[in-house]
């Protein structure tokens, strides 16, 4: 029998709920709403209605490089992490390599390190042995941020698939390479999907590891929105976070609409 | 089509030794069951056929062939799976067409038709645009087996494919297992733990127990004269009394408790030995007539039949009786059997 919930305990649930529904959204709707302000300065409630920021915003050199920057630097970096990623999931998921645990541990690190310690390593580590720091750098490093992300949603997907697929595609004449493209990799696709939207987005909005490896002509857009507010805080900060938000959710529903639907097809 | 030859094959897990020499010859066109209870060593003996598994020692032949160091990709086989193990992002006719498209088999368009007829042959055809998840267990199975046969294998393994079916289900893959098999002439290696299925299917039945093959040989010779204890009680779920055999123009089993048994003349064992009595060949009749007597402890109700457990010589003996007539716990029956079908166990 299951007992019937004390009322204050659902005044207490409901109201956790309400409070963590706030401070998710309370946030986006004081940034949304600051970036249609008239004013000069940063302040909530918004002062009239304008678009002046959204066009100063999509009209400035420096906020269009370093979005630029960005995009590059996520694209590359969504393209490493899911290929690394995915293929150390497969492995993982076998468990045959020595010190499997050893290693699934190591890859998914990132995740509890804090990321100011392996920004200020990756730092000295890269000025000592290759010298000043490149795209490469921020390449490298984020896609080491944003590998277990990859890693955990394949390894999810591989966890439900059934294991004896390959073994079926052996009786059947597959061999090696094609067990791996035929079997393993249409099995991954959902999770590789998934995987690759963390990683852009982890890169993209990453500022931490991209505020110590910084250059004057590299500076990505996180940074310079962090610059921004630090020396001239006006509403453009605003109406640029704003197009983030915006294309975050664009992108979740393009997503959702491909992996869905496959999920859909799946099960 | 092709003959299947195990030589002396050995395996074994690290120190767990699974398989102690058995050796096999399986014509070509026969179908052949691996029958036993679980961990006997068959599903790794079909996986050594199927060369998913190394062998520790010993050879495995196909057609003529020296296989044991073939990958399986390589080896010209077709294996059902328990689980079916179809690709859940392919289609029916895709999954179908996997093993011909992995071995370059044909073109696209004989493909097809490979595919088609396959399909046919498991009645299936007007499902080949489905997901396998879209499809019923029965019909998972049936794609199952048509990607099986769709290449022409030289072998066809079959890893307990019925056990996930329910009962009516099973009845009716069964009989068009037998069917294809009859159309097709694939020689074939079942794995089951289930007697009937074994007993229904097979043209030969290869009883294992803890790695060794028990006994061998046609459905009806095995059931009717099973030569081991395991045997008897492994098929049909024989009872198994002790007994000691009296010689004599009418030889008799004495059991522990002195009462006797007739049995019949062609007997080999002599003395203290056991003896197998079949549930179904035993019969129930009011106390007091010519036969053993025993105390009724429970009965079980089966739908189309009653099943006893009596109290014999200290001993509990199952019994299958028909419903015509019902006993009570604790009264007294007579119990008696055929003499022709009490089988002695050699010692």
């Amino acid at each position: 029998m299951v007992k019937a919930v004390p009322p204050w305990l659902r005044v207490a649930s409901t109201l956790l709920v309400a409070l963590t529904v706030l401070f998710l959204l309370a946030p986006l709707v004081v940034v949304i709403g600051v970036s249609f302000s008239e004013s000069e300065f940063i302040a909530f409630p918004p002062k009239g209605f304008s678009l002046r920021w959204y066009e100063g915003v999509l009209t400035s050199n420096t906020y269009l490089a370093s979005a630029l920057a960005s995009l590059q630097i996520a694209v590359l970096v969504t393209i490493t992490a899911t290929l690394v990623g995915g293929a150390a999931a497969v492995a993982l998921h076998r468990g045959k390599l020595p010190f499997s645990r050893t290693l699934a541990i190591v890859f998914l690190s990132p995740l509890v390190l804090p990321t100011i310690i392996f920004a200020i390593g990756m730092l000295m580590f890269w000025s000592r042995v290759f010298g000043p720091v490149s795209i490469l750098t921020l390449w490298l490093s984020h896609t080491v941020v944003a590998l277990p992300y990859v890693i955990r949603t394949t390894l999810a997907v591989l966890a439900e698939s059934d294991p004896f697929l390959e073994e079926a595609a052996r009786t059947m004449g597959a061999g090696r390479l094609q067990r791996l493209w035929f079997v393993v990799v249409p099995q991954c696709v959902p999770g590789l999907g998934a995987g690759a939207f963390f990683a852009f987005n982890i890169s993209f909005d990453e500022a931490v590891l991209s505020l110590f490896l910084r250059k004057p002509d590299l500076t990505t857009l996180p940074v310079q929105i962090y610059g921004q507010l630090e020396f001239s805080p006006d509403p453009s900060v605003a109406a640029v976070s704003a197009i983030m938000i915006f294309l975050t959710v664009l992108m979740m529903v393009v997503i959702d609409r491909i992996l869905g639907l496959q999920r859909f097809a799946r099960s | 089509m092709a003959n299947v030859r195990l030589q002396t094959i050995h395996k074994s897990f690290g120190s767990n030794a699974v398989i102690h020499g058995v050796s096999l010859d399986i014509a070509s066109g026969e179908f052949v069951s691996l029958l036993g209870a679980s961990g006997c060593g068959k599903t790794t003996l079909l996986r050594i056929v199927a060369g998913l598994e190394g062998v520790t020692s010993g050879t495995v032949e196909i057609d003529g062939r020296n296989v044991t160091d073939l990958p399986p990709e390589r080896r010209d086989i077709a294996m059902m799976f328990q689980s079916y193990a179809l690709m859940p992002h392919l289609s029916v006719a895709d999954n179908v067409r996997f093993p011909l498209r992995m071995r370059g088999l044909g073109s696209r368009e004989e493909q097809e038709a490979k595919v088609r007829t396959a399909l046919e042959t498991v009645q299936l055809a007007h499902l080949f645009q489905r997901r396998p998840v879209q499809l019923s267990g029965g019909q998972q199975q049936r794609v199952a087996l048509a990607r099986a046969i769709v290449s022409n294998p030289k072998v066809l393994l079959l890893d307990e494919p019925l056990s996930n079916l329910d009962a009516r289900l099973r009845e009716d893959m069964q009989v068009e297992l037998i069917e294809i098999h009859k159309r097709l002439g694939l020689t074939t290696i079942f794995v089951t733990h289930d007697q009937e299925e074994a007993l229904s299917l097979s043209n030969r039945i290869i009883l294992l127990n803890g790695g060794y093959i028990e006994q061998q040989g046609t459905p009806a010779e095995i059931y009717a004269r099973p030569d081991s204890a395991f045997a008897s009680s492994f098929l049909g779920a024989a009872n198994l009394v002790p007994a000691i055999i009296e010689a004599g123009d009418k030889p008799v089993a004495v059991l522990a408790d002195g009462q006797r048994l007739a049995i019949a003349p062609d007997i080999t064992t002599y003395g203290s030995t056991t003896i197998a009595l079949r549930q179904e060949d035993l019969l129930i009749s009011d106390a007091g007539r010519p036969g053993l007597q025993a105390r009724v402890r429970t009965r079980v109700f089966l739908g189309s039949r009653n099943r006893y457990v009596l109290q014999l010589a200290g001993m509990d003996i199952k019994v299958l009786a028909s419903t015509d007539r019902v006993y009570a716990d604790g009264a007294m029956v007579t119990l008696s059997v055929d003499p022709v079908r009490v089988r002695c166990l050699p010692r």
